[in-house]
């Protein structure tokens, strides 16, 4: 119970802080997800739908709180303590349209992108000399992954015919199974699957089309080669970290260990990489220009291809990623039949886990 | 090496594709064995149409500029100016100095401009429009 009372609040903050910093380390030229030229950045409009979008957030995050805690004392069912985080997440996005919808007007009334010469930048050297994966960085997700396989191989003769698979937010179990390889091993093949999604996302990211800024291409290719490997980096960092979580589980159900803290063994592991993740990635989201002189353009305006102000959708890009406007990291473009397959994966992979974490 | 493509100008997008990687070639930022992007990645990385970068690239190869393999790509090539090229790179030369001229460029001017352009590019072959 505590663990969930803990997990929900640690979230909320997290969400809360990364909404009222993501103005400031998002691009200045794209405020709230509408693509503005760079000499818009602080126009009126912006600085002043930036304050109102922060206090709304700060609004919704006290309301979020507020809700969470009378739902828990009313109904006194743990479980609903995340959905506040999901009301918050709601209510910032709710926030950011706003904006958007705000600074989108203004653009269209003030006609910003007349007589600009918009343009695009390539570097070709991302694909004739491409930066290294850090494949060094999976070594450890690999490590974890062998070890839990061969402690359960070890373990496997000592393991009761039935044991328990789930345990209750009070750290009891409360559903047990029949021993199979299936059910003694299921997390590590959550363990495999996970590792090789978040690897193959990183590999995405790295083979991903850069957003050049046309106005400063170079500090701009300099950039995304620095944070396409740090995103590579976070991701499989963050791998590490859920396998480690996923062996202290295991290592929980094959030694039939029962204790109130048996979920911090799972939620402390990835909440901290998490956190970490996130801060190194909010770091080091904006480019910085050293003094490179500008060439002119300006970056077009591909406010069309966004829909809602989050949701990439542009048929004619064979980009499968492309960087986020709004937040960290890459998103979809749902244009893209390859996005599709994608997404069915993730679900299969989410329904595997499910049947073979609760099925019969 | 950075290729900026202007939406905004009249010349088409493979034309300034073509010019901004004959510069190179010129600046020396391309030398012979230089690599080319594959067309497809060169077109996503645009987020423009496959045929627009095959079109440039095309015209590079026809000009001897760079060479299409199945296996390595694209790669530039050392070309050595013929003459047919010297008539046609003349000929095109004389239509650009004849419009500095009718829009009243002093003659200084125009070849301060060309000198100075000269010297930017890092080696002296030809292979740079004027």
């Amino acid at each position: 119970m505590t663990v969930a009372i803990a997990l929900s609040s640690v979230l909320s903050a997290l969400v809360l802080v990364l909404a009222l910093v993501l103005p400031s380390v998002s691009s200045p030229t794209v405020p709230f997800g509408v693509r503005v030229p760079a000499q818009r950045t602080a126009d009126p409009t912006v600085v002043r739908q930036t304050r109102i979008y922060r206090w709304r957030v700060l609004g919704s995050g006290i309301l979020a709180a507020g809700i969470g805690v009378v739902m828990f004392s009313v109904t006194g069912e743990p479980l609903l303590l995340p959905m506040s985080v999901l009301l918050l997440v709601g209510a910032w996005y709710g926030c950011f349209f706003l904006a958007n919808h705000e600074i989108r007007a203004a653009k269209a009334a003030g006609g910003w992108y007349e007589g600009l010469r918009q343009g695009i930048a390539v570097d070709t050297e991302l694909r004739t000399d491409p930066p290294r994966f850090p494949w060094l960085w999976l070594a450890p997700a690999l490590v974890i992954v062998v070890v839990t396989a061969v402690i359960g191989l070890i373990r496997y003769p000592s393991i009761p015919e039935t044991f328990a698979v789930h345990y209750g937010a009070n750290g009891l179990p409360d559903r047990m199974a029949a021993k199979s390889v299936g059910t003694a091993f299921s997390l590590v093949f959550v363990q495999a699957g996970l590792t090789a999604l978040l690897a193959g996302i990183a590999a995405a990211v790295f083979r991903g089309r850069p957003d050049l800024d046309p106005a400063r291409p170079a500090a701009s290719a300099r950039w995304h080669r620095r944070y396409i490997s740090l995103s590579a980096k976070a991701l499989l960092g963050l791998a590490a970290m859920i396998d480690l979580a996923l062996l202290g589980s295991s290592l929980l159900m094959w030694t039939g260990t029962v204790a109130s803290w048996a979920p911090l063994v799972v939620v402390l592991p990835i909440l901290t990489a998490v956190v970490v993740a996130v801060v190194v990635l909010a770091r080091n989201n904006r480019e910085r220009f050293e003094g490179e002189p500008e060439t002119g353009l300006t970056h077009r305006d591909d406010d069309r291809y966004w829909r809602g102000g989050v949701l990439y959708l542009n048929r004619e890009d064979h980009a499968l990623l492309v960087p986020r406007r709004f937040g960290l990291g890459w998103t979809l473009n749902l244009g893209n039949p390859r996005s599709a397959i994608l997404l069915a994966g993730v679900v299969a992979f989410i329904g595997l886990v499910i049947t073979l974490r609760f099925g019969a | 090496m950075i290729l900026n493509l202007d939406l905004a100008s009249e010349v088409p997008l493979y034309q300034q594709l073509r010019d901004r990687i004959v510069e190179a070639i010129a600046e020396g930022v391309l030398t012979e064995g230089s690599p080319l992007p594959p067309i497809r990645a060169l077109a996503a990385d645009f987020g423009i149409n496959f045929h627009t970068v095959n079109k440039a690239y095309d015209l590079l190869r026809q000009q001897g500029l760079i060479r299409l393999n199945r296996k390595t790509g694209a790669v530039v090539t050392s070309t050595v100016a013929d003459a047919p090229f010297r008539e046609d790179w003349t000929a095109r030369a004389r239509t650009l100095l004849a419009e500095a001229v009718a829009r009243g460029l002093p003659a200084d001017e125009v070849l301060t401009t060309c000198h100075s352009l000269l010297a930017s590019f890092r080696t002296g072959h030809s292979g740079g429009t004027p």
